[in-house]
């Protein structure tokens, strides 16, 4: 550290130049789009309908997933298809860990369900670590194909370990959410503006605190020291080594951090359904269409992007949700048959087809899309200074 | 602060039954500026590499101070004091020059997922500071201006200055450079080989630069070591280098190169 103080450039100017980007009224204008978008969000409760809220939930589950995803493929370059497996993995965490004590049939530790959403997203961290020394020594499409074997293996598991998710049959209820006693369910009169805030609206404001953080800390990490790593690995991993980044740890890490995400986004995700159930078939919640579809969030988002992460999902989960509500209240004959168009149906086309447009005519994604129209605005605003 | 010595000895490096570096020995002095030069595939690269540790040597040492460098794995070659660029930059296009120079920090700095998460006060002092010196590198090395544009969108002679200016944040006692020169025109060459020569005086490190331009190289070396076909064929000051007739004929070729 004392070097620092002692080797001062030579012919060092009077003002460096500062390192801070400049904060000008786009940035403000950035910011208070936050602030709005959050004050919407916080809102929402208090007009929409349940079935609205749930589909809402449901979107802010994915984000969750995405940005985990978008850390380790889009910052760090690993291509990862096991996003369902983690996701399998903390539900399962968390419904044994906060699951009721004494049951013959199924594994319960009664643990309080704040400690056993930690708990869970520790456990999913550590698996995803296990896995990093396969991840360390592939790339790209290698890496993919051989992260989607755990997508195997947990459909597997899920099925033979019975007495942790209560089998395929019946599936197994998460012990309901609460924090230091206060529960997220029905219980208790709780009223906002005479709107009542009941389980759907509890739920979805404890999912909009875990968006939050789960947001802020990608943030902070792509900002800082680590996200810089990541991103020297991704582009030239002897350049990363030279400059005193592990290669190894770094890859290591992001596939840690990735997994905590994907655990937590299980959490959320058994939370939501309310009901912890193993798939059947590999196409089920925690199957490959699972995993791909985080792909998807994230492509459309623009790989490695935060904020594209979430609108990402906003529109892969997002859609179906919206759709089939839309349905029921247009009116619209859906069918249930084998070859009926569903909502599923019709926005696995949509975002099949939006992640063609993207890979076609703007490979950065919708991030990218914003970055030019921000460029734009600022572009105009020096020319306005200027003149 | 002292710099210590860069010693190779000795140092074999095959590729399979092909010889890269056949029994090189070399000794960067402290403080000088040393240039290794050679022909195209004479092994000045892999000469490189064996020193910062991304190729082993199949044979032979190389030691920095105290420090046996063969046995180092390249990520603690930064916490040692030596700063590296790359022939080819091999920067983060899409990242903006200060992130690419901060790079350069990652050994000074310290914190991980969760402080760099938190944005944790210290974490963020720490980033701060770091910075700030990185800000002064690049003002020194002239891309000051470009600080917060992605690298992708600079002229090739600026990238090479990122390049040179993330080597730098590491604040080195040993300055590896790998044709700082490659690719830029006669008046950035002309300039980068002032700067350089700058960097040597005002810091007193040490700066092994592998070159192929010969102007370059005679203008500012200290010594020259010549490399062909991995083996070293001249060490000495840069006029005895030039007048040597075994690297003329390296560089001009003759009949008796192939046998070489």
């Amino acid at each position: 550290m004392s070097e620092i103080a002692t080797k001062s450039p030579p012919e060092a100017p009077e003002r460096a130049p500062s390192p801070k980007p400049r904060r000008d009224a786009l940035w403000w204008v950035r910011k208070a789009l936050w602030l709005v978008v959050l004050l919407v969000a916080l809102a929402l409760p208090l007009y929409l309908e349940a079935e609205w809220l749930k589909a809402g939930q449901y979107m802010m589950v994915g984000a969750v997933g995405a940005i985990g995803l978008t850390l380790l493929t889009g910052q760090a370059g690993q291509l990862s298809l096991a996003h369902a497996f983690f996701l399998l993995a903390g539900a399962t965490a968390y419904t044994v860990l906060s699951g009721p004590t004494g049951d013959p049939e199924l594994l319960g530790f009664g643990l309080d369900p704040l400690l056993a959403l930690l708990g869970a997203v520790a456990i999913s961290a550590v698996l995803g670590l296990a896995f990093a020394p396969v991840a360390g020594r592939l790339r790209g499409i290698y890496l993919g194909v051989a992260s989607l074997s755990l997508v195997f293996l947990g459909l597997y598991f899920g099925q033979a370990a019975e007495n942790l998710t209560g089998g395929t049959s019946t599936g197994r209820p998460p012990a309901e959410f609460s924090l230091f006693g206060f529960p997220f369910s029905n219980e208790g009169d709780l009223e906002i503006l005479g709107v009542p805030i009941r389980e759907t609206e509890r739920v979805w404001y404890l999912f909009l605190a875990l968006t939050v953080i789960a947001f802020l800390l990608a943030r902070g990490a792509v900002g800082g020291r680590v996200g810089r790593a990541w991103r020297a690995v991704r582009d030239n991993e002897p350049a990363a080594a030279v400059m005193g980044v592990s290669v190894w740890r770094a890859k290591a890490g992001a596939f840690a951090v990735s997994s905590a995400y994907a655990g937590l986004a299980g959490v959320m995700t058994v939370l939501w359904f309310d009901l912890l159930k193993p798939d059947e078939s590999e196409f089920g919640t925690y199957g490959i269409n699972v995993s791909i579809a985080y792909l998807a969030m994230i492509i459309i988002g623009g790989l490695g992007s935060v904020p594209g992460a979430l609108v990402g999902a906003l529109l892969v989960n997002g859609l179906p949700q919206v759709l089939a509500l839309y349905s029921t209240e247009l009116g619209w004959s859906t069918g249930t048959g084998e070859h009926a168009f569903t909502p599923i149906l019709i926005s696995s086309f949509v975002y099949g087809a939006a992640i063609i447009l993207v890979v076609l005519f703007e490979p950065g994604g919708l991030a990218a899309i914003g970055r030019r129209i921000a460029g734009r605005l600022s572009g105009k605003q020096r020319e306005r200074n200027g003149s | 602060m002292t710099v210590p010595e860069l010693s190779v000895r000795d140092v074999t490096l095959r590729f399979g039954g092909l010889y890269a570096l056949d029994d090189v020995s070399l000794t960067v002095e402290p403080g000088s500026l040393h240039a290794l030069i050679g022909p195209n595939g004479a092994g000045k690269s892999s000469c490189f590499n064996v020193i910062s540790g991304l190729y082993r040597a199949n044979e032979g040492t190389v030691t920095f101070g105290d420090h046996d460098l063969t046995r180092t794995r390249p990520h603690r070659l930064a916490r040692m004091g030596i700063g590296r660029s790359f022939q080819n930059a091999a920067l983060s296009p899409h990242s903006t020059v200060l992130d690419n120079v901060m790079l350069g920090r990652f050994a000074l700095t310290h914190g991980g997922f969760l402080s760099c998460g938190l944005r944790l006060p210290w974490t963020r002092r720490e980033e701060r500071k770091h910075a700030e010196r990185a800000a002064e590198i690049c003002d020194f090395l002239g891309i000051g201006a470009e600080l917060h544009a992605p690298v992708g969108s600079l002229p090739y002679g600026a990238v090479k200055r990122v390049d040179l200016a993330r080597a730098l944040a590491v604040e080195p006692s040993l300055l590896l450079l790998d044709e700082p020169a490659a690719g830029t025109n006669a008046a950035e060459t002309a300039e980068l080989a002032s700067t350089i020569h700058d960097i040597r005086d005002e810091l007193g490190i040490s700066i092994l630069l592998v070159e192929h331009d010969m102007g370059l190289v005679m203008g500012i070396a200290d010594r020259v070591t010549v490399l062909d076909f991995g083996r070293v064929i001249a060490d000495g000051p840069p006029a005895d280098v030039q007048a040597d007739p075994e690297v003329v004929r390296a560089y001009l070729g003759s009949e008796n190169a192939e046998a070489g």
